[in-house]
């Protein structure tokens, strides 16, 4: 008697349960638009853009910063769907590394058609994906306005040393620098080198810090990498293939610098920050006199976003500042594959390229195209004015030029990291 | 006396981070050693209330979160019910496994059933995402029905059946009033859980299902703190909310042994 209640009440649960699912599977599982011909044919770029009309282009993007976030709705957001009646479908991610994984499930599933169409990336992700054949090829050299990339430069067609190879197309530049408080700090008491760099710290103990070199936080990897150029007595010999000597060679000295400066760092270097934006806050709250950025506006969009005060202004060495490009790629399984070349394609086009670097318009990393081939002179003096127009808080362009160096090859990434773990944070 | 302490102590604990929330939403440019802070501004909080993106993240944590709270009672219940109210060979097992996904990281059972999930076409569902969180909802929901169960007196079903009822009615007009202080607790933590999910919603939702969590990371990342605290404030008011609508149930012995007149 009981036990057929209990059936009873079981039956009338999962019944209901399996409808439920039902009509919910039927709602959700709506068919995800058809994937377009992946034979798309970028010599007639007009029926790229006739084949985008009407599609959503996903884009995932490190969302991580408000203004960068805004940037990409105002600017690309805008022009997408006013141009080309596309609808741009920002997906913020905490870590582009998280697509990358998204990717590789996808693959082990079986998927041909996923839901990414364009992925921010460098330096890993790229070689990860590209390792695991996951990129759209043959396109990177083809959009129209690749024209005005600059792809003989070796900073632009190699990504962290992997090969680019028209996988990924350029969006913006960024440079090493250091930000110092204007209203603490005369431009002539800077460090200019990592040896001064020292000096000061141990002539103000506890004033400065750096970001932990790691994955996730390649500006940390980056400082140290520039110190190593230093020791070694150049960067030069670092370009090119991956050289174990080398570094055998130079990363006794390189783990001898840092831990000598160790005592004289913020909180005896027993921690460290872990992300740019931990270091503004200890900067912006006077603990330590410099913090590190790679935006071409410097200390700019940082003031605007309050992150820092309005006196912060930036800096570099004389020498071994890594600069760098980041891209945009489009997985093999792009959805929407038109409309993502129509928006890597947009993101070259000079005029946005001018409003990208301007400090108030939040962005505030540096061109990714090359301002001498823009022939259109009205198009190249936007360029120009955008680039003098940074303001105080930037670094002076000529200082960029003088310190810059290219990254090199991604070997060293994770030799640097698991090194400084080893040789300076556990010792 | 000293117990009233503890409680003023304990609300002092709760309540202190949401003032945080608040002074660092609408602060801006407040940097040591200043006492106050440059300017309040209620701007960048007013843009993310009003940003599309953050309307539908929020919609869709709603639903997600209401959906997993109702499957989680229908599975809940049953399971709970049959658990403590019966005693058969491999009961203690069958316990023990649905407190599994509390010590197996999410992580791990995440990305494994993406691929599955991705096969079957539920990845990157509403329906795939509910179903995901599932995984760490129901141990909370069977261990607070299963406790209301070990000390419920099943002798008023009897008498309502005896009476005539038929089982339907027994279960709305008799097991259901009776518990109903334990299926709205354990409803109502199903959703806090799956409202705070946030690696299962990213690995399954694979960026088509964005919910309110995916936006707060995303923004943590970037160490904005006027953005975080922002977020946190839109994040934590309808749990607040919620937890209000239901203060009333959630003092009370979640025992439903004495049946109300």
């Amino acid at each position: 008697m009981h036990t057929r209640k209990r059936i009873w009440n079981l039956a009338v649960m999962l019944g209901l349960l399996s409808l439920i699912i039902a009509s919910c599977g039927s709602n959700a599982a709506t068919p995800t638009s058809a994937p377009s011909s992946t034979s798309l044919d970028l010599n007639n770029w007009a029926s790229i853009e006739q084949a985008a009309n009407g599609q959503t282009v996903n884009w995932y993007i490190w969302g991580g910063s408000d203004s960068i976030n805004r940037f990409v709705d105002e600017f690309y957001g805008k022009a997408l769907k006013e141009r080309y009646n596309i609808t741009l479908n920002r997906v913020p991610m905490a870590d582009t590394v998280d697509v990358v994984n998204q990717l590789l499930s996808e693959k082990e599933a079986g998927k041909t058609t996923g839901a990414v169409d364009l992925i921010w990336i460098n330096g890993e992700n790229f070689a990860s994906l590209k390792q695991a054949n996951l990129l759209r090829a043959n396109w990177g050299q083809s959009l129209p306005n690749s024209n005005y990339v600059n792809w003989a430069n070796p900073a632009v067609n190699l990504d962290f040393g992997e090969p680019v190879e028209s996988l990924e197309s350029p969006w913006s530049s960024a440079q090493f620098q250091f930000i110092y408080d204007s209203a603490k700090l005369q431009a002539s008491e800077l460090p200019r080198s990592y040896a001064a760099l020292k000096d000061y710290a141990c002539a103000n103990p506890g004033k400065v810090s750096y970001i932990a070199p790691g994955p996730g936080a390649f500006q940390g990897t980056r400082f140290v990498k520039q110190a190593l150029f230093e020791v070694s007595g150049g960067a030069e010999q670092w370009l090119g293939k991956f050289n174990q000597q080398l570094w055998d060679q130079w990363s006794p000295k390189l783990w001898d610098y840092f831990n000598q400066l160790e005592a004289c760092l913020w909180r005896e270097g027993s921690t460290y920050p872990k992300t740019e934006n931990e270091l503004h806050s200890l900067f912006a709250n006077g603990e330590v006199d410099f913090s590190i950025t790679q935006a071409i506006a410097g200390a700019g969009s940082l003031i605007k976003e309050n992150l820092v005060p309005a006196s912060a202004r930036a800096f570099v060495f004389d020498d071994n500042m890594i600069g760098d490009f980041n891209y945009v790629a489009i997985p093999s399984t792009a959805p929407n594959p038109a409309a993502a070349l129509v928006l890597a394609n947009l993101i070259l086009d000079p005029e946005l390229q001018a409003a990208q670097i301007l400090p108030e318009n939040g962005f505030g990393l540096g061109y990714g195209i090359d301002p001498t081939k823009v022939s259109d002179p009205a198009l190249a003096a936007k360029l120009t004015n955008a680039a003098q127009q940074l303001g105080d808080a930037a670094t002076p362009a000529s200082d960029l030029a003088k310190s810059l160096r290219s990254d090199i090859a991604a070997e060293y990434q994770s030799l640097i990291e698991q090194g400084w773990d080893a040789n300076v944070l556990r010792k | 006396m000293s117990y009233r302490i503890i409680v003023w102590v304990l609300a002092l604990i709760l309540l202190v981070p949401i003032a945080i929330f608040l002074v660092y939403a609408f602060a801006q440019g407040w940097f040591f050693p200043a006492l106050w802070p440059e300017r309040w501004d209620s701007a960048l909080f007013l843009r993310q209330l009003a940003d599309p993106q953050l309307r539908r993240a929020f919609g869709q944590s709603l639903i997600i979160a209401t959906g997993v709270s109702m499957l989680a009672l229908m599975f809940g219940y049953p399971a709970a019910r049959v658990l403590e109210l019966q005693t058969f060979r491999g009961r203690g097992l069958i316990y023990g496994l649905f407190f599994l996904p509390t010590v197996v990281p999410s992580v791990a059972t995440g990305i494994g059933l993406n691929i599955v999930f991705l096969r079957l076409g539920l990845a990157g569902t509403l329906l795939g995402v509910m179903l995901v969180h599932l995984i760490p909802v129901l141990p909370y929901v069977v261990l607070t029905l299963g406790s209301s169960f070990a000390r419920y007196d099943r002798n008023y079903e009897h008498q309502a059946a005896v009476l005539g009822a038929s089982p339907w009615f027994v279960f709305w007009r008799v097991s259901v009033p009776m518990l109903l202080p334990s299926l709205v607790v354990a409803g109502v933590l199903a959703f806090l859980i799956s409202w705070s999910q946030y690696v299962l919603s990213l690995l399954i939702g694979g960026g088509k299902i964005i919910t309110l969590p995916m936006l707060l990371f995303s923004a943590a990342s970037g160490g904005n703190q006027s953005l975080i605290a922002s977020l946190s404030l839109i994040f934590i008011t309808p749990l607040l909310l919620l937890l209000g609508l239901v203060a009333r149930y959630l003092g009370s012995p979640a025992t439903g042994a004495t049946p109300r007149p």
